[in-house]
């Protein structure tokens, strides 16, 4: 369904730009579909990355959000605060697409 | 008993008076150290130094959960005592350190567990080779107290006997509480015969104790009749004779007593702690009198540390059945929890709601808790929070009763709740779980999709089909496509091929996404893709274009296209593997991709470029350029410099040593003749900054004020650079007309110094001012140049001596002044450190104590460091003394440092007794010591040949004694501690003494040099221990002596056979860039058959080939950091000792 690495450079391949910004503090109640539904005001939502711990069952906390256009990625970036669910989001611009790359190989899978 | 108390010698509580009695003497450790004869094999010193670390590491981890949380979770205490053991010889103060964590440090936990796993720590660590002595049985016997556990007090006795243990105090002291405990006065006054009869002092924790016990028998009259017999004895009632007394009160539930007694101890100046009222709740909850806690929790002062002590206390009352109880005292602090709150939802009670989840609470308890805790705005989401507690805790039933809880409230429910469940069913295959958990989910209405499906579901069980049976009869509807899809993913990360393709050439297949199943597919062929790509290559790259040949003509991928799926692929392959993998994989990788382009597979520039990056960041050098830093090329330049320095016109110099000859004879005319003389000649002539500053001292000490201040500004001029210890010659001009109290020179040379910049406003060069009038006892004219100095410079010396000297005067009005000086200089807190201190020093103990208690108050460790250093340095014992007994109770005060300091004091003076007294309280205070403070306890009483009554832990460095021996100028033993440091240490002992190398040549003393380089020598001759030889080595090289590095080089042996590799190498890191060295060590090593590893070669062979010369040898083929890999393992290899 998902897959953690290389978002960026996959789409690039495709020739299609992935805009994305790196979300976390999730709350450990709100799964790929809400954090979806929940970006989905910014712009269009073309990825969503939430890598679950296969040891535990509960996801990580943190994901990635990939938008199709600049402009979903800038109207993100410009709301604060992010709440969903009561819990307040961190939300920033992907720097380093390819950060993280290790650390959760585990959770590629989802 | 009444008579046994007479007869006994009673104790006070004052640890000075204790230390004065002759009675608490070592002679009952006679028999003991016979033990030691028994040692099993003798840990190597590589264990014994991983021991020294871990101790550390596991004390810092246990001190650091202590002091933020008052508490220690079982799971840390198993974690540290598993680490322990798996070394294999864990030491006397770990196993203490163990013991000492299983009592009321573990609120979390069931007294009887707590009771199972400290006998099990005993047993295992027993097991493994800890020497138990006294302190450990007094340890175990703390923890039985705390956990209530009740044993037979003469059967411990008798188990320390066979041990050969002998008991003192303290065990003694125990054992009396523990029959007080279950009222048996009896067996306590047997006990004290037994103090009795050894004479030892019967202490203030005696008496606690027989309250308790008089108590318990019922006795009421006699409990309170103790408080009198301790007055007529001599010994005042403290507070935790209070509290045992509060207690008593408690466990009968007479709240009118308590309350009286409450007024008895604030009438009588006793101040009983947040912690000390704890108690007493948990003692009237635990006696069914909870009706009265809030009587008491109104009463607590709110003082530093006490949310933590508060979330024990609820966490103990949960433990122990008491939720209800628990949860109004969580109620009554949660104004103090809010402060912290820093996120918009607030979550209080956390650590509440999760504990009663662990104790498995009942959920509708949990459930009115939770309700509380969101309507009172406390928590905004109390049951998303214990849900997930308990499905961390795989606590099924409660999960899903939770989970209907939060359904009745219209709390959404998502599939994802389920995984922690499906996880914890799937490790062990567990079906019946799975499918209980299913169900659950089923009749929950909450719908499961593919990922829970194929994720956590499907591998528990051992086929699909199984799957599609076992769900049909226990009656779970799944959508087909959903298992389908699920299936194929499994398969795939299963790398099972041939069950991927009969899935996918199926006419049932749906419609998939390949992004669905791709991660598996490439993290289950990954394992294949390593294996292949060493022998099969073909075939590896057959099977990858298959699969996606396969996923073409199924229509999956609907949104990558074929060629960008292979790339992708091989990106993620090459991704998946690790650095490690990558290296040693080098060429078979090259052939891969060579492959690959002979096959016309193109890779897109963009695919290739992250391939790149990957490469590139494991640093393969055939893509990446890895440039040879250059080393220590500019160390030829500096002597250059000096040399050219000795060319010059040697007059000046001439006339600098003059001038310096003179300074030191006191002759202030001559100096300043010369002076003048030199400058007419050469006026650009410079004098170094020591000589400069030895001018302006015997200038200004013989009142030629104006010509001292006039060299200053010409070293200011001159760009005159000021050491450390130039400085520290200007603070003793300064502080030379302090003693003739001449505060206008000081003022002229502070102001000269800091207006030019000389040097930066210290404390040492700020405190001759106020020196100056302290010395005259102008207390007024001191405490004006204090604030002078902290307004202009900002620094604040010498205020110690200030307030000792306003306290013993009396002078209360000045003193007043100052304080509210300090108050608003430094701090309330820094303020009271200083009175604290000054109390101290003046033996003011009564009021030094009224200021360390003051609520709020913690522990600062550098400025107790300070105090206790000065009382080292000074040998003052008694002030130190009272130092370590008030800040018992400190939030967050480092007990072993603060003994630590009183032993390192006993060393200084040689106390062997008072060491041994330290000992004794170290006990009663039921502290884990580090080794450092056993080791200089054993040393104090090894000196006075005083058998050690436990294990000493080994000593692995030396460095700072030899060091020390250095300074002190005894050279011969200092080179024997060193030398026997290289030879007990091999050659990987990452621990370099370089430092004192490097001390010894910046003193320049020669002697000693010349005996270090002589103790290299032997070291490489005789002992084949090249370490030695190598630091000295490289200070030279460093300090720019080449030639005496060159001679260290000559050394037959440092050549030799054996030479290690590691001295080869750094050899020619040192040498870097300089060919012909290279060249010359390479021949060298030829002539003398010197065998070189393989990165030697490889470095070697580089010098040649940027030198442009023909390499003399064949290169070995693979990368740099392969073979530093390679010998790095070889290294950790054999530094790994055979017991892992």
């Amino acid at each position: 369904m998902l897959h953690s690495q290389g978002l960026n450079m996959a789409a690039t391949a495709a020739g299609k730009k992935v805009f994305e910004v790196f979300v976390s503090k999730v709350p450990w109640t709100v799964a790929t579909k809400e954090v979806k539904e929940y970006f989905r005001q910014f712009g269009q939502v073309k990825k969503c990355l939430l890598p679950f711990d296969k040891e535990t069952g509960f996801h990580r906390g943190f994901c990635w959000i990939g938008f199709t256009t600049e402009e979903g990625l800038q109207n993100a970036l410009q709301k604060d605060p992010h709440i969903i669910e009561g819990a307040r989001l961190q939300v920033q611009k992907n720097r380093k697409p390819f950060s993280g790359r290790k650390s959760n190989k585990e959770a590629e899978d989802n | 008993m009444a008579a046994l108390l007479r007869s006994a010698r009673l104790l006070k509580c004052s640890p000075a008076v204790l230390l004065t009695l002759p009675c608490v003497s070592c002679r009952q450790y006679g028999v003991v150290p016979e033990q030691s004869g028994l040692v099993k094999d003798e840990p190597s010193v590589a264990v014994r130094s991983k021991q020294a670390q871990q101790f550390d590491w596991a004390l810092a981890k246990l001190d650091s959960s202590v002091r933020r949380t008052g508490r220690v979770t079982k799971t840390l205490l198993l974690r540290i005592f598993h680490d322990i053991c798996r070394t294999g010889y864990p030491s006397g103060n770990q196993a203490l350190l163990l013991l000492r964590s299983c009592g009321s440090l573990l609120p979390e936990v069931p007294l009887a567990e707590r009771v199972e796993l400290s006998q099990q720590i005993w047993d295992k660590l027993q097991e493994l080779g800890t020497t138990y002595d006294v302190s450990h049985y007094n340890a175990l016997l703390k923890t039985y107290l705390q956990n209530e556990f009740r044993f037979s007090p003469t059967d411990f006795l008798a188990k320390m006997e066979s041990a050969n243990v002998q008991p003192n105090r303290v065990t003694y002291q125990r054992l009396i509480a523990a029959y007080c405990e279950v009222g048996d006065i009896e067996g306590a006054s047997t006990i004290l015969g037994f103090m009795k009869s050894k004479d030892l002092p019967i202490t203030e924790a005696v008496f606690n104790s027989l309250v308790t016990g008089h108590a318990r028998a019922g006795d009421m009259d006699s409990a309170e009749g103790i408080l009198s017999v301790m007055k007529s004895a001599g010994i005042e009632p403290g507070p935790d004779t209070y509290l045992s007394l509060l207690n008593v009160y408690a466990e009968k539930g007479d709240i009118a007593k308590i309350k009286q007694t409450l007024e008895t101890v604030e009438n009588a100046d006793i101040l009983l702690m947040d912690r000390d009222l704890m108690q007493v709740v948990f003692s009237l909850t635990k006696a069914s009198h909870q009706q009265h806690v809030p009587e008491i929790v109104e009463r607590m002062r709110h003082e530093r540390g006490y949310v933590p002590d508060a979330m024990n206390l609820c966490l103990s009352l949960i433990t122990h059945g008491h939720e209800e109880t628990a949860f109004s005292v969580l109620k009554s602090f949660t104004g103090l929890l809010v402060e912290s709150q820093t996120s918009d939802s607030p979550d209080l009670g956390n650590f509440f709601l999760r504990h009663c989840a662990n104790m498995d609470k009942p959920v509708e308890n949990i459930v009115g808790f939770c309700k509380d805790l969101k309507d009172s705005g406390l928590h905004s989401s109390p049951l998303q929070f214990t849900l997930q507690c308990a499905l961390e805790a795989k606590k099924t039933g409660m999960a899903v009763e939770l989970m209907r809880s939060m359904k009745e409230e219209g709390l959404p429910l998502r599939p994802h709740y389920f995984c922690p469940l499906f996880t914890h069913y799937q490790k062990d295959k567990n079906i019946p779980g799975t499918l209980q958990a299913l169900r659950a989910m089923q009749e929950l209405g909450v719908a499961s999709d593919f990922d829970t499906f194929s994720i956590y579901i499907l591998p528990s069980f051992p086929s699909v089909d199984s799957a599609r049976t076992s769900l049909k009869e226990a009656g779970i509807d799944v959508d087909g496509n959903i298992l389908i899809a699920a299936e194929l993913r499994t398969e795939a990360s299963r790398g099972n091929l041939a069950g991927l393709f009969s899935l996918m050439s199926s006419p049932a297949l749906p419609n998939i996404d390949l992004s669905a199943f791709r991660a598996s597919l490439i993290s289950g062929f990954r394992g294949i893709f390593v294996v292949l790509v060493l022998q099969k290559l073909p075939l590896c790259i057959y099977m990858t274009i298959n699969v996606f040949i396969e996923s073409r003509k199924c229509q999956i991928g609907s949104s990558l296209l074929f060629a960008e799926n292979v790339a992708y692929f091989l990106y993620n392959l090459i991704d998946s593997l690790n650095e490690t993998e990558v290296h040693s994989k080098e060429e078979q990788i090259r052939e891969y991709f060579g492959l690959l382009k002979n096959m016309n597979i193109s890779i897109s520039l963009n695919i290739f470029r992250g391939i790149r990056n990957i490469l590139e960041s494991y640093q393969v050098p055939e893509l990446v350029k890895s440039p040879f830093k250059t080393i220590r090329q500019y160390l030829l330049e500096r002597a250059l410099e000096l040399k050219t320095q000795y060319e010059t016109d040697m007059t000046p110099a001439a006339y600098a040593t003059l001038i310096n000859l003179c300074c030191r004879h006191d002759n202030a005319e001559e100096a300043l003749k010369l002076k003048m003389e030199l400058a007419r000649k050469d006026s650009e002539a410079t004098l170094d900054a020591q000589k400069y500053v030895a001018l302006v001292r015997v200038l200004s000490k013989h009142g030629k004020l104006e010509e001292a201040i006039d060299m200053l500004k010409e070293m200011k001029e001159k760009d005159v650079q000021l050491r450390e210890s130039t400085i520290g010659l200007l603070t003793l001009t300064m502080n030379t007309a302090a003693m003739k109290g001449d505060a206008n020179t000081i003022r002229r040379l502070q102001e000269t110094i800091f207006t030019l910049g000389l040097a930066k406003p210290s404390s040492n060069l700020c405190s001759p001012l106020i020196s100056c009038y302290l010395e005259s006892e102008n207390y007024a004219g001191a405490f004006d140049a204090t604030v002078e100095v902290q307004k202009q410079y900002n620094q604040m010396p010498k205020i110690h001596d200030l307030i000792c000297g306003l306290v013993e005067n009396g002078d209360a009005e000045l003193l007043q002044k100052v304080m509210e000086f300090l108050s608003q200089e430094r701090g309330e807190m820094m303020m009271l450190y200083d009175l604290y201190f000054a109390f101290l020093q003046t033996g003011r103990y009564k009021e030094a104590r009224k200021i360390i208690e003051t609520p709020g108050l913690r522990a600062r460790p550098t400025r107790v460091q300070w105090f206790a250093e000065k009382c080292i340095a000074a040998q003052q014992m008694e002030p130190l003394e009272n130092m370590v007994d008030m800040t018992v109770k400190l939030f967050e005060c480092d007990r072993d440092d603060m003994y630590h300091y009183l032993l390192r004091l006993c060393k200084e003076t040689n106390d062997w007794q008072k060491a041994e007294a330290t000992w004794m309280k170290m006990q009663e205070e039921n502290l884990a010591p580090r080794e450092r403070t056993l080791r200089l306890l054993a040393d104090i009483l090894k000196n006075n040949d005083k058998e050690v009554p436990f294990e000493v832990p080994e000593s692995l460095t030396p460095s700072m004694n030899s060091l020390f021996s250095l300074c002190s100028e005894d050279i011969d033993s200092a080179v024997e501690l060193l030398e026997s440091f290289y030879i007990q240490n091999t050659e990987n002992q990452k621990s370099s003494i370089s430092f004192v190398f490097r001390k010894v040549l910046d003193a320049n003393n020669d002697a000693v040099l010349d005996k270090l380089s002589a103790m290299a020598e032997r070291l490489c001759n005789h002992f084949a221990s090249y370490r030695a030889a190598t630091d000295l080595f490289l200070i030279y090289l460093d300090t720019g002596r080449t030639e005496e590095a060159k001679f260290l080089l000559q050394v037959p042996s440092l050549s030799n056979q054996d030479m290690h590799e590691y001295s080869v190498t750094t050899l020619l890191n040192c040498l870097d860039k300089d060919f012909s060295s290279a060249k010359a060590l390479y021949e060298r090593m030829q002539v003398e058959g010197v065998k070189a590893d393989e990165l030697t070669l490889k470095r070697l062979a580089q010098l040649y080939k940027e030198a442009g010369a023909t390499v003399p040898f064949e290169e070995p083929p693979e990368s740099f950091r392969f073979y530093a890999d390679k010998l790095n393992k070889q290294r950790s290899e054999s530094m790994e000792p055979a017991d892992n």
